[in-house]
């Protein structure tokens, strides 16, 4: 393991990824370099970097996924490294090589881990081998109807028909019965053949009410890791994690030793360096199964953060210069409950559409146990071209019951107004059975989630304060404006009302 | 001075009535009896504290447009709503016959209180140009449209019948 030392950092990404990068690297005494594409001059990662620089358009693909103009940007900075954030190129085995090409520190695995990972079916088999539990299935890909009604029959079912470039919930069928194999194979293979390029199918047991949990893991890419404990990831929308939390509600300390030493055993085989994530299913009978590896820091890094307080960014760093694992297994330990609430630009009450606008006015929780990761500020335009994701807000407490109470008192602190957002969404979510005892799967949202439950009866007192709140504010605003008109003010203006508040209040439409 | 509002909320329509005595402020919400209210401006003028009954209330807010669209969030619970002062809301239901009208009327019997406009003077849609006192409720008529005051037929201290022209508007082309 040689040193390799670096002193600026170019960050590949955007958004509250990008903000905690630079927050981390300026901690370390590491200049940081911000790309930006055209709509995200006044973006918070710009404003907070050291440096910057432009990269293109606003489409991703002519920015925040274009190889050249990054390297491009990382040589006029002279960064010595680049970290790429999650999502655009964190997970683009040629990028990482191009990087590495290019003479610069890649701050994530080897391009080889990256493309293991990135098919389903090579890491399968070589999950297999290294001893790791994965979902009875092929090892192959099947080609034809009568091998995928074969290899059902073995399996049981009901099975699922999934894309081995396939990922986000695209390229997958669930199969009943014998009968409907052939029409679904080729609706998959069509599917995956148009998203990915790559029409290869493989065939596994379909595990009926599965939550989802996950191992962290840190690699000193010449085979040897550790694990930072779990998260449970099992509230999701479209295939999408909206609530996080650590520890997992449904793991004995048996279990999570077992669901644990697999992901070591998964990072060791594969020599992976840096931050990683194995992602398992875990079914009704406590049985768990090898999922997939995200070769990247993970949007719910924070959770494990807060639990085990370790900085995984800092570690990141570690593993990059060359000084190999800053932890040793031993003196890692969860401590607390600690829950992550995504707050995404997006319209709960119209099946989570994406949302977009000005960010008119934003006021953020504070206090015991809290913390906020976040990529807006007031004023700031919301662009149309990315991810919804505006920040993560996320709860530390002593535990589990204790987070959830502070988790409401936090979400209930939090205003923002603008795009639509789903912190009633979170509110809702907390607010039920099946999330408070912990019993909740992936199937929660489906089951149990109606947007008429966004909007819960007011109190009478609530709604006679909304309402008393709403017609002031309404004289103030016809008030305001005969004074923008230069007029004096008349007697309803003698009262109580600071008229630079109401300017500011009232200007902002 | 007492002004009455018509609010929409959530699909469910309520009024209130906020009436103001030197520096004591009151509200009456539907039909329940008044509350004295003690508000106050916050948070760099994005939130009213209300303090109901001793009860404390955080309110948000920010206006949505300039036809009364208000965003509202009490303890996370964001809830959109339109205000408008009984008159403007009288108004807005007319809309359909007297849609981008240069000329203000009254939609009820009233005194006029207060012109705030002259001949010759530009205003914009929506701007208050004239206080109308009906069932000692003051209402404020604003202009549909933007443009150049060209006649204000009334005077302080008139008397106003349904349809009468009070403040009559050039519209400026485009406007």
């Amino acid at each position: 393991m040689s040193k390799r030392s670096f002193d600026k950092v170019l960050v590949a990404n955007r958004g509250e990824i990008a903000v905690r990068i630079i927050q981390g690297l300026r901690e370390q005494g590491i200049a940081s370099v911000a790309v930006y594409s055209e709509v995200d001059r006044t973006a918070l990662h710009v404003l907070l970097a050291d440096e910057a620089h432009p990269i293109g358009p606003a489409p991703a693909v002519e920015s925040y996924l274009h190889v050249e103009r990054i390297l491009a940007a990382a040589r006029a900075s002279g960064a010595g490294a680049v970290h790429p954030g999650y999502g655009f190129l964190a997970e683009n085995a040629a990028f990482a090589r191009a990087v590495e090409q290019a003479g610069l520190v890649f701050i994530g695995p080897s391009p080889e881990s990256i493309e293991l990972m990135g098919d389903k079916l090579a890491a399968r088999r070589r999950m297999l081998e290294s001893g790791v539990p994965v979902i009875p299935g092929t090892t192959a890909a099947v080609r034809d109807a009568e091998a995928a009604r074969r290899a059902a029959a073995e399996i049981g079912y009901p099975v699922l028909l999934k894309a081995a470039a396939g990922g986000g919930g695209k390229g997958m069928r669930i199969v009943h019965a014998e009968g409907e194999v052939a029409g679904a194979l080729r609706e998959t293979m069509g599917e995956a053949r148009s998203a990915f390029g790559d029409d290869a199918i493989f065939v596994e047991r379909y595990v009926e009410q599965p939550k989802h949990v996950e191992v962290q893991v840190l690699g000193d890419g010449t085979g040897r890791a550790v694990h930072v404990f779990e998260r449970e990831c099992s509230v999701q929308r479209r295939h999408q994690k909206v609530i996080e939390e650590s520890p997992s509600p449904s793991l004995t300390p048996e279990l999570r030793e077992q669901i644990c030493a697999a992901a070591v055993r998964t990072a060791e085989a594969i020599a992976y360096r840096g931050a990683g994530t194995v992602e398992f299913i875990l079914a009704p009978d406590r049985s768990f199964f090898f999922l997939e590896m995200n070769t990247r820091l993970q949007v719910e890094h924070p959770v494990t953060e807060l639990v085990t307080g370790t900085d995984l960014v800092a570690a990141q760093l570690a593993v990059a210069r060359g000084r190999g694992l800053p932890f040793r297994q031993e003196d890692l330990h969860q401590r607390g409950w600690a829950l992550e609430f995504r707050i995404y630009a997006e319209d709960p009450s119209r099946n989570f559409a994406p949302s977009i606008g000005r960010i008119a006015a934003m006021v953020a929780p504070a206090g015991p146990g809290v913390r906020l990761d976040s990529g807006i500020y007031e004023g700031f335009d919301v662009p149309i071209h990315y991810d919804p994701l505006l920040a993560k807000l996320c709860v530390w407490a002593e535990d589990r019951p204790r987070a959830l109470a502070r988790a409401r008192r936090v979400l209930e602190e939090f205003t923002l107004h603008g795009p639509g957002h789903n912190v009633p969404f979170h509110l809702w979510a907390l607010a039920q059975p099946a999330f408070r005892d912990g019993s909740y799967t992936t199937g929660f949202v489906a089951e149990h989630f109606r947007p008429e439950a966004l909007r819960p009866p007011l109190a009478d007192a609530d709604r006679a304060a909304l309402l008393a709140a709403a017609a002031l504010f309404e004289q103030s605003r016809r008030q305001e404006a005969g004074l923008q008109r230069g007029r004096t003010a008349d007697a309803a203006q003698a009262s109580s009302w600071r008229l630079a508040g109401l300017r500011d209040m009232t200007g902002r439409r | 001075m007492r002004k009455r509002y018509i609010l929409n909320s959530e699909g469910e329509q309520h009024h209130a009535v906020i009436a103001r005595n030197g520096e004591q402020v009151s509200v009456e919400i539907d039909d329940a009896a008044a509350l004295a209210v003690d508000a106050a401006v916050v948070l760099g003028g994005r939130a009213l504290s209300l303090r109901l009954d001793g009860r404390m209330h955080l309110v948000h807010l920010t206006g949505t447009d300039n036809k009364g669209g208000v965003a509202a969030t009490l303890r996370g619970r964001p809830v959109a709503m339109s205000v408008l002062d009984e008159l403007h809301a009288l108004a807005k239901e007319s809309l359909g016959t007297a849609a981008g009208s240069g000329t203000v009327t009254s939609d009820i019997p009233g005194l006029i209180v207060e012109i705030k406009v002259r001949p010759g003077q530009k205003v914009h849609q929506g701007e208050p140009v004239i206080v109308v006192e009906a069932m000692k409720m003051q209402n404020e008529l604003s202009a549909a449209v933007r443009g150049t005051v060209s006649e204000v037929p009334v005077a302080t201290g008139q008397t106003v019948n349904p349809g009468d022209p009070l403040v009559i508007i050039e519209p400026e082309p485009g406007g």
